[in-house]
């Protein structure tokens, strides 16, 4: 009894959805800072290719590995073609390309989550086995294999990270409704007679998903890092593409001669990298009250 | 015990069966016909057909399945079109070069990760742990590859301590035993060849363990945190230990439960990451060896790969129940059901492990 009231207090609906984005008191600077560049990285993304001063495809030998200057911030590759464009271009395409696998494997991994936590005894064991094989690779390795399997090319890169990003999930949503199956409201709803389904998607699984979405900012650096890993050993984004990981695959010859083409979009996938990560660990913390005491 | 490992030893096959199921579905979907890499690349037609008939491509799905599984339980994971080499004595000679890496780099994981995390944990909210903090989701930020590259720019290209790639110096060879480049120069008492072998392995070493030092750290911090609030730490201050004996001997010992899982899972992942390494680097190995495999689209190499990965990931993960069942005495006891096992895995932070499969 004392460990349910308990549960209720920490995990149910304790938190308004009003105070979940109120201004954060408890915000230090670097995690202000890391918001920050975390949505400038999304407005990037957004309006990228209107702020790019050149075409990021257009071959110039004539300027090609030029140092960085005050036409080309960031200098040009061994094709002429402007980095800092190209950089502007490739945050579209490398967090589309995340934000597509994390929904997908949200979405796989939610309803197959439920249906493990919900569905009995025998159901959960088969797609927990499921899930078991699925983790029991490196994502990239199976990523690697799937992505050969559908021939190189970033759509197939980002269809192999969805079939090998959602175990994890399903794994996360299934403990997290298991929780919340158990709590006192979900057994008032339904002693009142709520029907199964509503059960689920109106009282089970908006209350399980605070984790689920810390969970998913946190994933935002790990698919971004994936996919450019893809894009640099040549099955991802192919090399003449605006795609950071496939910039810096195409520069890395010139490493010694041309630094400039393999720092930049390298800043660009650690930059964005990093802010999500920390954005994430600082949602992590406001969300969960049981560790709010333990970071000042 | 024994109902813990003989549990652990089931779930250990189910996967094992499973990766079977998943590559076969794989050997499906390849492009590529594997009749025809078997037969060569000049054979006629009715080559084809015969080489097809003889590994049984030209039966139903359902019939080729057992024969492919019974063919792995024998180690034959095909021909390598590229090597026109059985696949698994391309990745035997490839594989000690990738141990060596990896074991390596967690030579340097566990010795930067460690001492951070109980550092950390012990100063919890000080400027210290704040700058952990920092180091470590930075750790978890940065591109593997790239972080490759950017330490030959500046400690092989500008600075020349290091050499930029390969495993020796131009000219120098060791006798192959063990594969392992360092290895085997110490074996053939050449003091020189080993410098210059080590020397050619700290930089992928350290890009390979940036990734997963993060995830170490913020396991040993957050278990060190909680085993350091708990009432047996406090009975051994009161008893008068002196406070490096409370956090090393009483704390750190119970804090590397669940410590110990992770580096068991990090192996498999860091012979994953060998994939970004050592093309980088220039140095043989299975990552090198899986990437030119796609490249080529040589079939049965690539998934001899994901499979051989895959079996040496469940391996490791046998090896860290044997290590938790010295490590937590809890588990020793009769009737230790996995009830009691379950507390030791809490202070993994689900949400850093995820990160580390880059």
């Amino acid at each position: 009894m004392k460990t349910a009231v308990a549960d209720t207090v920490e995990r149910g609906p304790a938190v308004p959805r009003r105070r979940r984005f109120a201004p954060a008191g408890r915000a230090s600077i670097v995690d202000r800072v890391a918001l920050a560049i975390a949505g400038l990285m999304v407005l990037i993304a957004l309006v990228g290719p209107l702020l790019a001063p050149h075409d990021p495809y257009s071959v110039n030998l004539g300027q090609a590995l030029h140092a960085p200057s005050a036409d080309h911030w960031f200098g040009t590759d061994a094709n002429g073609r402007d980095i800092f464009s190209r950089v502007l271009y490739g945050a579209r395409v490398s967090l589309l390309a995340t934000v597509i696998v994390i929904a997908v494997a949200t979405l796989i991994g939610t309803i197959v989550g439920t249906l493990a936590a919900l569905g009995g005894r025998v159901a959960d064991e088969v797609l927990m086995r499921i899930c078991d094989i699925g983790l029991s690779l490196p994502a990239i390795i199976l990523a690697l294999g799937l992505a050969a399997a559908l021939g190189p090319g970033l759509r197939s890169a980002v269809i192999a990270l969805c079939l090998t990003w959602w175990p994890g999930y399903a794994r996360l949503v299934r403990t997290l409704v298991r929780d919340v199956r158990d709590a006192e409201y979900v057994e008032a709803a339904r002693t009142l007679g709520v029907s199964t389904p509503r059960l689920v998607f109106r009282h089970v699984l908006p209350n399980s998903l605070d984790t689920l979405y810390v969970q998913t900012t946190l994933d935002v650096s790990a698919v971004m890092l994936v996919i450019s890993g893809l894009s640099f050993v040549g099955v991802g984004a192919q090399v003449p593409s605006a795609e950071w990981g496939a910039m810096i695959a195409g520069a890395a010859g010139n490493l010694t001669n041309g630094w400039w083409a393999v720092v930049f979009p390298g800043l660009a996938i650690m930059l964005t990298a990093v802010s999500f990560n920390l954005v994430g660990d600082w949602l992590r913390v406001r969300n969960d009250p049981t560790l709010r005491g333990r970071r000042s | 015990m024994a109902r813990f490992l003989l549990r652990r030893l089931v779930t250990s096959v189910v996967v094992l069966f499973g990766l079977g199921v998943v590559t076969f579905l794989m050997s499906q979907v390849l492009p590529g016909d594997p009749a025809r890499a078997a037969a060569g690349r000049n054979a006629t037609a009715e080559q084809v057909a015969a080489v097809s008939a003889r590994l049984g491509l030209d039966k139903p799905v359902w019939e080729q399945f057992p024969a492919y599984l019974g063919n792995l339980l024998h180690g034959d994971l095909g021909t390598s079109v590229f090597t026109q080499r059985p696949v698994l004595s391309d990745i035997g000679d490839a594989l000690p070069s990738s141990l060596e890496l990896v074991l390596a780099a967690m030579l340097i994981n566990v010795a930067i990760a460690v001492p951070l995390g109980v550092y950390a944990a012990y100063r919890r909210g000080r400027a210290a742990d704040v700058a952990a903090r920092l180091i470590v989701l930075f750790g978890a930020g940065v591109p593997v590859f790239w972080l490759g590259l950017m330490l030959q720019l500046v400690f092989a290209d500008r600075l020349g301590a290091l050499p930029l790639t390969g495993q020796l110096g131009f000219g120098r060879e060791v006798p192959s035993i063990t594969g392992m480049t360092s290895v085997d120069a110490l074996l053939s008492g050449d003091p020189a060849a080993f410098s210059d072998a080590v020397s050619h392995l700290v930089l992928p070493a350290v890009t390979l363990a940036a990734a997963f030092v993060a995830v170490v750290a913020r396991t040993v911090r957050s278990s060190m945190i909680s085993v350091l609030d708990s009432d047996y730490i406090t009975l051994a201050r009161a008893t008068g230990a002196s406070e490096w004996r409370v956090v090393i001997r009483h704390g750190l010992r119970n804090a590397l439960v669940p410590v110990s899982t992770i580096l068991g899972m990090q192996l498999g992942w860091m012979l994953g990451s060998t994939v970004l390494v050592e093309s980088v680097f220039g140095r043989r190995g299975i990552g090198a060896y899986a990437v030119n495999a796609v490249l080529q689209n040589d079939l049965y190499a690539v998934i001899g790969t994901v499979l051989v990965i895959g079996v040496v990931f469940v391996l490791a993960n046998i090896v860290v129940d044997v290590v938790q069942l010295w490590l937590n005495p809890r588990l020793r006891q009769p009737g230790g059901s996995r009830a009691s096992a379950a507390p030791a895995a809490e202070p993994v932070e689900p949400g850093v492990v995820e990160g580390a499969a880059t």
